[in-house]
């Protein structure tokens, strides 16, 4: 099954067309906090069966961050956003 | 913007005669000109303000991004000019001289579609994608914006530094045709 984003932006583009930053990750730990919480932040990632949230560059495109949900068992991608929307309260 | 003097003169020449089936020309001289626009701007306001300050070169401005365009045109324009023009923009638009940075190309004839297809993704069937109607994209590797310049005519911008590989790509994918 080929990969198909749908930019928000460009319409439908191939997977090719983007760069892949990994999953959304959990809001920042303050400063102070533990080693071990950044330890986990920084490097600890979950390996979910169903839908993952991701980042993605459209780098051939507008070159616009994305923030889009992907299912990991059948690559289908569904809500994608632009990254700078989560600022306006999407939650990150 | 460029402080030195630009002699726009192709390095390519047309590689097919004119009516073939496929026929792949520089554009020589002209400008191309990034626009970037701040939030709340739109293209209805930018060609707007551009034909009332420079309406002499025209309002052919093709979306790159949200807010940004390519602002492309036949004729000439000197830096002076330029920064007249800049000058009679508000501060909603701040422009780039790309002149010397990207290279246009017009590949043309009833096969053009055919040899497109083989780089990109994007539908250019003449139902989907009016006459006027770009795209910000890659062919093969390389990133190029595809604007659609009459029926069967495609315009290419990319940086100038891979047009020399862009070229030799499209005429790989012509070869068929010639
Ligand atoms: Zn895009």
């Amino acid at each position: 099954m080929s990969s198909l984003v749908k930019c928000p932006h460009c319409g439908l583009r191939p997977r090719e067309e983007f760069t892949i930053r990994g999953e959304v990750a959990t809001p920042r730990p303050s400063a102070g906090a533990d080693e071990a919480v950044w330890f986990d932040h920084v490097y600890l990632r979950d390996n979910p069966r169903g839908e993952h949230r991701e980042y993605w560059h459209h780098s051939g495109g507008c070159r616009r961050w994305l923030v889009l949900s992907r299912n990991t068992l059948t690559h289908e991608t569904s809500e994608v956003v632009d990254a700078s929307t989560l600022k306006l309260g999407g939650g990150a | 913007m460029r402080d030195y003097p630009l002699e726009n003169r192709s390095a390519f020449s047309p590689s097919v005669a004119a009516g073939a089936a496929i026929n792949l020309a520089p554009v020589t001289g002209g400008f191309v000109i990034h626009v970037l626009g701040d939030a709340k701007s739109d293209e209805a306001a930018l060609k707007q303000v551009l034909a009332k300050i420079a309406p002499e070169l025209g309002a052919d401005v093709r979306k790159s991004a949200p807010n940004q365009w390519f602002w492309v045109g036949d004729a000439d324009v000197s830096s002076e000019r330029l920064t007249e023009i800049q000058a009679g923009l508000s501060n909603q638009f701040a422009l780039a001289d790309q002149t010397h940075g990207r290279v246009r190309m017009i590949l043309s004839g009833p096969s053009s579609r055919t040899v497109l297809a083989k780089g990109t993704m994007v539908d250019l069937s003449a139902d989907q994608y009016a006459i006027g109607q770009s795209a910000m994209t890659q062919i093969g590797h390389i990133g190029a914006m595809i604007t659609r310049v009459e029926d069967d005519s495609f315009e290419l911008i990319v940086l100038r530094s891979f047009a020399g590989s862009l070229w030799d790509e499209l005429h790989h994918m012509m070869a068929e045709f010639r």
